[in-house]
């Protein structure tokens, strides 16, 4: 009988499981190994990295929260509240309304009826319980008009402070230069975070740096062995930048879940005593601003550690 | 035969100093051949060369047919993968067993090797060196000897086509060292082309085999097999 060749058949799945186990055991097993063992020189990276991305989280909030501040300043600085006098009759309104609706400068206007006034109060924190504590409705009713350019606000304003129809001692909602004022805090603000973030930032990876650097030397026998023997260029500094990236995952959770606590804490303690604790920031918000902080932080760590794998490892 | 080892003119310098001068060699599939010469005379330059630690000023060096002169930095290892090298002081990994040693060298060279298939055939290769009783001892619980032939095991497991070893001998005694001799041997009768740095005389007239002899960088003598002189000159170096 003539032979039959039989062809070994070596499942691919097998394979796959194979070179993922050892794949496993060669990058990420024994970086984590490495890195728990070298805890004490990792110590400085990881606090410097973590109190760097509460920093950036914090600052990063604080500065979402001016950005929503000055859009709504930009928005309410267009808006001039015209507050009208209590028991004004309706044909004073109907004349100071024609004036206004005739003024170039004018964009539009809408009477706010003080019962609507009372309902728009309530929306904003802290003044329904202003409103529960007085008698009556304390909120005037007011034409809100919207001028086409901010600039303009000033000159409608000195139209109508002295009409018949509004309030003598509170005419209007207008505050000179309160806009600009606040864009230039916002900017100065902007200008000195971003400046401390960078300085804190190439602290974080300097220090990160050095940690693998010492890492990479403390076992230096190691590497000449693994490389002599044949080993990849992957598999030799691979479980340095994953070292990296362990630091920088977990100073980036860290400062994550601080970060979250921090604004959830905020928000609570600025609802219990009725004040807006920073405009736009929400729970949602916040989970993202911890996500953010995370990812930041495992870019900050693999990114620095593989520059310093590049600067100190030779082929 | 196609030459395992491949020397044309090669050059090696470190600043205005030559290491290597115009070095022309050649080795073939199972020839053993010593590589002698006083302290200082290139030896260990040209075994480093070989495994592409350094690269050379001028020439070329084909290793199994990879142009090692020319080779990119990412693909060292797949040179280093044709190669067994042997330390003068082993060069084991303190934390793994000399079963795990031996194994690391196949598995960091083909991920597809399984561990148990690491295992069987890093067992094989201790038996074959006599150590198949050791496998589970770590470093530091074997004697010099028995680091040395665990070195060889790693070193042969992955079937290189060349076995370069610097002063393997230089740590241990006479009679380990002639099984160290024997063992190199043993391994050049299949076919594998040993080159040997060494400075033990007795060692290498005694065994007769192929001897070039390196000075000041320069290849002075290449020896073939069965007609070493005496070296009186090497045993006062």
């Amino acid at each position: 009988m003539a032979g039959v060749v039989v062809k070994g058949h070596f499942p691919r799945r097998q394979i796959v499981q194979i070179v993922v186990t050892n794949v496993s055991r060669y990058l990420f097993r024994g970086a984590a190994r490495n890195w728990l063992r070298n805890i004490g020189s990792t110590a400085p990276a990881l606090s410097s990295m973590t109190l760097l991305l509460l920093l950036t989280g914090l600052v990063g909030m604080v500065g979402f929260a001016l950005h929503n501040l000055e859009q709504a300043q930009a928005a309410q600085a267009s808006l001039l509240h015209v507050y009208m006098r209590d028991g004004v009759p309706s044909a004073d309104v109907d004349v100071l309304w024609d004036r206004l609706a005739r003024d170039p400068r004018v964009a539009g206007i809408t009477y706010v009826t003080k019962a609507e006034a009372l309902a728009r109060a309530s929306r904003m924190p802290g003044l329904p319980q202003l409103a529960a504590a007085s008698d009556g409705n304390p909120f005037p009713a007011s034409l809100d008009v919207r001028v086409k350019s901010i600039d303009d606000a000033g000159a409608i304003d000195s139209l109508v402070r002295t009409d018949i129809a509004v309030d003598p001692l509170d005419p209007t909602s207008y505050d000179r230069g309160a806009y600009q004022r606040i864009q230039a805090v916002l900017f100065g603000l902007a200008v000195a975070g971003t400046s401390f973030l960078l300085l804190l930032g190439f602290v974080a990876v300097t220090v990160t740096m050095n940690s693998i650097r010492a890492a990479i030397h403390s076992r230096r026998d190691e590497v000449t062995i693994m490389q002599l023997v044949g080993a990849p260029r992957w598999m030799v500094r691979g479980p340095f930048v994953v070292e990296g990236a362990i630091t920088g995952a977990l100073s980036g959770a860290l400062a994550g879940l601080i970060t979250f606590g921090l604004a959830v804490a905020g928000m609570a303690a600025g609802a219990a005593s009725f004040t807006q604790f920073a405009p736009g920031v929400t729970v949602t918000v916040a989970a993202i601003a911890a996500a953010l902080v995370f990812a930041t932080g495992l870019g900050l760590g693999s990114g620095s550690s593989l520059i310093s794998v590049r600067r100190h490892l030779e082929s | 035969m196609r030459p395992i080892l491949e020397f044309t003119a090669v050059t090696r310098a470190y600043g205005p100093r030559l290491a290597l001068d115009d070095v022309n060699l050649a080795l073939e599939p199972g020839e053993l051949t010593f590589l002698v010469g006083p302290s200082g005379a290139g030896k260990t330059t040209l075994l480093k060369l070989i495994n592409r630690e350094i690269r050379p000023t001028s020439g070329q060096i084909w290793v199994d047919g990879i142009p090692a002169h020319d080779l990119k930095a990412s693909r060292v290892s797949q040179l280093r993968r044709h190669v067994g090298v042997v330390f003068q002081d082993f060069k084991l990994l303190p934390r793994l067993t000399a079963k795990e040693n031996v194994a690391l060298a196949l598995q960091v060279g083909d991920l597809r090797i399984s561990d148990d298939e690491a295992s069987e055939r890093a067992t094989d290769a201790l038996e074959a060196v006599g150590l198949g009783d050791r496998g589970s001892s770590f470093p530091h619980q074997l004697s010099g000897g028995q680091q040395q032939r665990v070195a060889v095991a790693r070193a042969v497991v992955g079937q290189p086509r060349l076995l370069i070893a610097d002063e393997p001998t230089g740590n241990l005694d006479l009679e380990t060292s002639w099984q160290m001799m024997d063992l190199f041997a043993d391994i050049a009768t299949f076919g594998t082309a040993v080159l040997i740095a060494t400075h033990n005389v007795e060692i290498v007239t005694r065994l007769q085999r192929r001897v070039m002899t390196l000075v000041q960088g320069r290849l002075v003598r290449d020896q073939p097999a069965g007609r070493t002189g005496r070296m009186a000159w090497l045993a006062s170096s």
